[in-house]
């Protein structure tokens, strides 16, 4: 049985699918037979982000329909072996999806897959509850941003109430925090809200703390999820992510400020 | 500025008020037997009758038909000035309002019933997203007690009692109770008490930065609070008819 776990945010453009394509990628890299879901359906972007644009044939409202068989639609991904796409559909919208059409999906790849992992849409509707509702654990993408707190913290009520878990009274789902865009001067200074505020409002395990880099950008426009670029700290932070996903420990990086400025502020300039 | 204008062309606006009445709980329905009494009450304290008005609570009468008019005429000899009926059957209702008198309808709360066992509760509103079951734990005495964070555009309410919530009332997040909110984390979202008009109900919160404070329908948002009470643990309760934020110590 695969862990089906949904990457959800509510709020657009907080790192949703890059995050989807990077952790999978990861997950697939340590040997997990992976599948990602592009739920996206008018707006497919995840297709561009893991660089098989131009191989998409079907999807998952032909799979839905009946138009075209799982294997059909399944991309393998050309740099990692484990690793496997299914696209959205960018020509239909969200209620081309139906609830039991994603279960037999969901079932049929839980027997092949080790983890199945769900890139929500933004928003709060169908498309987004239908990309959680059969979900085991959520991995929560926040920036530093009042808006995107707010909009997690009612993401996060959704999965406590709108998920088959909560319907069925099981095990609630399980609920990771991942902070993205994180800028540590910024924060320093006071633009962005610093990591304690925003583990405060949402109350919920933090699973790793991406960094804003250029590195993000690049690899999005150059199709090739962040975790492949080693050297980044993007790439580092989604490794570490990975990790703790899979239940290692890891010490968090990324999250301080490099102080040049604190040492010659302790030591420096003659003071005392 | 363009309402402003507006308003100088009207006559009077309507407005919702929670006035302090005095509630006049009739247990006989015999006019000699009422004026008796409340002869006996006037010599005791003069200072009471001052026209002062009240509601004639019919509700523990049993009886189809009142003779209303002649309570009420006991009720005026005694400086007592009657506005309303409160309760009691029909042809009640039609005499009161023949009296010129006001009716409401009778307090139907489980707080008048307090011995009947009471069902779990669910919020009666329609933005009801209730957390999974273990989050909402037992019920006491018509109140509710919920653990966990009450996160954005989630409401929880106690529609007959207390609400403690054991965690933080997230921004965008409402909690509802008909008597006290207790909240024993942050409040940042809207904490309501006393909605069904009790003026007595309190909030208490561990952190206040809530968005909107109100008791029994007097209210106070954010800016209008002491911002050095802010993110401090306070109790709000009505004292005169306003808001009172005292920190809790």
């Amino acid at each position: 049985m695969a862990k089906i776990i949904v990457v959800t945010s509510g709020k657009g453009g907080v790192g949703k699918t890059t995050s989807a394509a990077a952790i999978a990628t990861g997950l697939a890299l340590r040997g997990n037979k992976t599948v990602v879901i592009d739920f996206d359906v008018g707006l497919r972007n995840l297709d561009l982000i893991m660089g098989c644009e131009r191989r998409v044939v079907y999807d998952l409202v032909n799979v839905i329909q009946g138009e075209a068989g799982l294997n059909q639609a399944l991309i393998r991904d050309k740099r990692v072996d484990n690793l496997h796409i299914l696209p959205a559909s960018q020509t239909r919208d969200k209620d081309a999806l139906n609830l039991e059409g994603v279960e037999k999906v969901l079932d049929t790849l839980s027997k092949d897959f080790d983890y199945i992992l769900c890139d929500s849409p933004a928003g709060i509707e169908r498309g987004a509850q239908l990309a959680m509702y059969f979900a085991d654990e959520a991995i929560v993408v926040t920036n530093p941003e009042v808006s995107s707190v707010r909009d997690s913290d009612r993401i996060l009520g959704l999965l406590a109430s709108k998920t088959r878990r909560a319907e069925r009274g099981e095990d609630p789902i399980k609920e990771h925090l991942l902070v993205t865009r994180y800028n540590p001067a910024r924060v320093d200074s006071g633009d962005m809200l610093n990591l304690e505020d925003i583990r405060e409002i949402l109350a919920i395990n933090l699973i790793g703390l991406i960094p804003e880099s250029e590195a993000v950008l690049r690899a999005s426009n150059h199709g090739v999820p962040v975790t492949h670029d080693a050297d980044s700290d993007a790439g580092q932070a989604y490794t570490d992510t990975v990790a703790r996903l899979i239940g290692e420990e890891v010490p968090l990086r990324f999250h301080q400020y490099e102080k040049k400025s604190l040492l010659s502020r302790m030591f420096g300039g003659g003071r005392r | 500025m363009s309402l402003n204008v507006e308003r100088d062309g009207m006559a009077f606006t309507f407005k919702g008020g929670m006035l302090p009445m005095t509630v006049m709980e009739l247990t006989s329905a015999d006019p000699e037997r009422i004026r008796d009494q409340l002869a006996d009450k006037l010599s005791q304290s003069p200072a009471f009758f001052q026209h002062t008005p009240v509601v004639l609570n019919v509700e523990k009468l049993d009886e189809p038909h009142l003779a209303l008019e002649r309570i009420c005429a006991v009720c005026r000899a005694h400086k007592l000035l009657p506005v309303a009926v409160r309760g009691g059957p029909d042809p009640v209702k039609q005499s009161a309002w023949a009296l010129g008198l006001g009716w409401f309808p009778p307090q139907e709360s489980a707080r008048a019933r307090p011995l009947e066992s009471v069902a779990p509760v669910e919020p009666e509103t329609d933005e009801v997203e209730l957390a999974e079951p273990q989050a909402t734990a037992g019920v006491v005495s018509g109140g509710r007690i919920y653990r966990g964070t009450v996160r954005s555009g989630q409401q929880v309410t106690a529609p007959s009692g207390d609400l403690i919530v054991i965690g933080a009332v997230n921004a965008g997040a409402e909690v509802l109770a008909a008597g006290s909110v207790h909240v024993y984390g942050a409040l940042r979202g809207r904490a309501l008490a006393g909605i069904h008009g009790d003026p007595l109900a309190v909030i208490f919160c561990r952190e206040l930065n809530a968005e909107l404070l109100s008791v029994a329908g007097n209210y106070k948002r954010l800016e209008d609070v002491d911002p050095r009470l802010l993110g401090t643990a306070v109790q709000v309760r009505l004292q005169d008819d306003q808001l009172g934020i005292v920190p809790l110590t």
